[in-house]
């Protein structure tokens, strides 16, 4: 209610707070010509409402900029967390969404999704030999060319080290193994990483959509299936099937019941002797294992050796054998007289060689057991690709100072090159038995086998033949120069006691004789 | 001697008058940021030699917005400024000039046109 004498402006001025106070922070009253204290007070209110919009607009401007900032940053998080950030690629977690997010699809419109396992070969060996830089840059350069061989809706992920996979949503069969063959395809260029020229291949396990299957389900066939590609050799693609798994769980559980196997005592050593060909005495013996397994029975090395190195038991394998065989040797030391120049022959594979602290685990087996390093020879196997793997490589020569001898197992198999024996720290080579089968039986393959052998002559290492089983291998043998020789012509594969037995007797080895003491 | 510089702008009137630099803003103005602008291009055209004392007549300015003020802020020709006006309504303005802003001179509200004068010519010229 107005006052009859009251100004008119001060009306004006409650209706501009009103106005105000609804946050209309735009309203302006314009002061009378009269400039007297009220216009003043307008005038101050006016400004003072222009200082108030511009805090708020200052302020909305500055929340607006830290809204976009947080949500980058949380943009920046999820991609992080859903990423790999070595190479960009979907993480595991990811991958499960997106598999999820296919078989979703597949119960309405789509056929179910298929997922492929890949898992590089020997990656080990460029992380060893050329660093892990050149490890990193290898795996961004797969991560690209496996990008490029999907389709649009098909997502890769690495799964961490050396592992990728791809969901290829509503997929054919035909399609899955289509990208699956482009995959080992894309691979094949020689990656080239400054001066080096990288060679990879890759076994790639593919499990074909079904209905039913969940996420899990789909990435454990694709990785059993991929654990079966690897076994058939390098560069393979492999489908998964049922029966896959059965073989995958039968392996769980021999890994189990082997590990089992190390510490309950189901596992010993069974020696096989090396002979000096010309006269038949003992020079050495060959430490083999076994596993007397409790409802298997009698278990030979080739049946969980490779079991051993995918589960890592390998290791504590390896251990026990050097620990057992090195005290079975200080019991033979201690009953025998004189042990000449015989020798305990260990086999190890590369992935021990690779293990660190080997040569440090050696040197103290040796020392418990007064052994001088010079009774123990290593046997690496020659199919084992170890020149240019540099860990392996030093181990050999670290222990070849130590005054372990060294020598290259299945020599004439496999992979095994004349480069071999140029390159690897060795002292001997053990020539393999397929060499000698046809020793005596074919003049071609004698001539072959003597060249061989004069090759590891020339080189300056020492032979042994392996599979000896004749008196006329034996005589032909000599005639081409071979001095060392092991078999079952000389003994078969016996225990530490019987070795102790032929040591005492210090007889030479015959055919017909050791066979029927063996056989005792 | 009086200088004068009224440029292309018929709100704002400047000169120079016994070495102070006078400016006088049309009656009822409201002075922007471009009047502002402008104001200090002529200011610094009628002094370009050297930094004198500044007289700014604000009476019968009806508003000064806000970023004609920030214009008030850039260092300019002035070595001093009173600004002059005689109602409540130029006290108010004055010191809305004078108390958001940094001012880069020292500056005074004055009510009479003789103190503001007095207070320049104290300065160091």
């Amino acid at each position: 209610m107005t006052e009859p004498d009251q100004d008119p402006r001060l009306d004006q001025i409650l209706d501009l707070m009103i106005q105000f106070a609804s946050g209309d922070m735009k309203a302006r009253l314009k002061p009378s010509p009269a400039r007297d204290t009220i216009d003043a007070i307008i005038t101050g209110f006016n400004l003072l409402a222009e200082e108030l919009d511009l805090m708020y607009q200052n302020l909305e401007a500055r929340v607006a900029e830290r809204t976009k900032l947080l949500r980058r940053a949380q943009k920046d998080l999820e991609l992080l967390a859903l990423t790999d950030s070595l190479t960009g690629l979907a993480n595991r977690t990811l991958l499960g969404d997106r598999i999820g997010q296919a078989i979703v699809r597949s119960d309405r419109d789509a056929l179910p999704p298929a997922v492929l396992m890949l898992d590089l070969d020997e990656f080990k060996y460029i992380n060893d030999s050329l660093g892990h830089g050149a490890g990193d840059g290898v795996l961004r350069e797969i991560a690209s060319r496996l990008r490029s061989t999907v389709r649009e809706i098909d997502t890769v992920a690495r799964l961490g080290g050396d592992e990728f996979a791809i969901v290829m949503p509503d997929v054919t069969e035909e399609g899955a193994l289509l990208v699956a063959h482009r995959a080992l395809t894309a691979l094949q260029d020689p990656i080239v990483l400054g001066d080096n020229s990288i060679q990879v291949t890759a076994s790639i396990g593919l499990r074909f959509g079904m209905r039913g299957l969940s996420a899990d389900d789909l990435l454990r066939d694709a990785d059993i299936a991929m654990y079966e590609a690897k076994g058939e050799g390098k560069g393979k693609v492999q489908v998964f099937e049922p029966s896959m798994h059965r073989a995958s769980v039968q392996r769980l559980q021999m890994v189990s019941e082997l590990r089992q196997a190390i510490s309950d005592g189901q596992l010993s050593l069974r020696y096989q002797p090396i002979v000096r060909l010309a006269d038949g005495r003992i020079v050495g013996a060959e430490a083999l294992i076994r596993w007397d397994h409790p409802t298997r029975g009698l278990t030979l090395p080739n049946n969980f050796i490779a079991l051993a190195e995918e589960s890592g038991l390998i290791s504590d394998l390896g251990q026990w054998v050097l620990r057992t065989g090195l005290a079975d040797l200080a019991q033979w030391g201690a009953t025998v007289p004189d042990l000449g120049e015989f020798a305990l022959h260990v086999n190890i594979t590369a992935t021990e060689l690779r293990r660190h602290g080997l040569i440090d685990h050696v040197q103290r087996i040796l020392d418990d057991f007064g052994t001088p390093p010079s009774r123990l020879a290593l046997e690496v196997s020659g199919s084992t690709m170890i020149t240019g793997d540099v860990s392996a490589m030093q181990a050999l020569v670290e222990l070849k100072e130590l005054g372990v001898s060294i020598e290259i197992d299945d020599f004439g198999t496999g992979y095994s090159s004349i480069a071999y024996l140029r390159e690897l720290p060795v002292n001997a080579v053990k020539v393999d038995k397929s060499l000698v089968a046809a020793i005596g039986k074919d003049d071609a393959q004698n001539a072959f086998v003597r060249a061989v052998l004069q090759l590891i002559e020339s080189v300056g290492l020492r032979a042994i033949v392996e599979g000896i089983e004749t008196a006329n291998q034996v005589g032909e043998l000599l005639r081409a120069g071979a001095v060392y020789g092991q078999g079952y012509y000389f003994s078969m594969p016996v225990d530490a006691r019987q070795i102790a037995g032929l040591l005492a007797a210090d007889l030479p080895l015959h055919g017909r004789d050791q066979r029927e003491s063996t056989s005792r | 001697m009086v200088y004068m510089a009224t440029g292309d702008r018929d709100d704002v009137r400047v000169t120079i008058e016994d070495d102070i630099i006078r400016l006088k803003w049309t009656e009822g103005v409201t002075i922007t940021e471009d009047d502002a602008r402008a104001a200090a291009v002529l200011v610094n055209q009628i002094s370009p030699d050297r930094r004198r004392p500044m007289m700014v007549d604000m009476t019968l300015t009806a508003a000064v917005t806000r970023a004609a003020r920030t214009v008030f802020l850039e260092p300019g020709a002035a070595s001093r400024i009173a600004l002059v006006g005689g109602s409540p309504v130029d006290r108010v303005i004055a010191n809305f000039v004078l108390g958001v802003s940094n001012m880069p001179c020292p500056t005074h509200f004055f009510s009479s046109a003789a103190a503001a004068l007095d207070w320049l010519r104290q300065a160091p010229s």
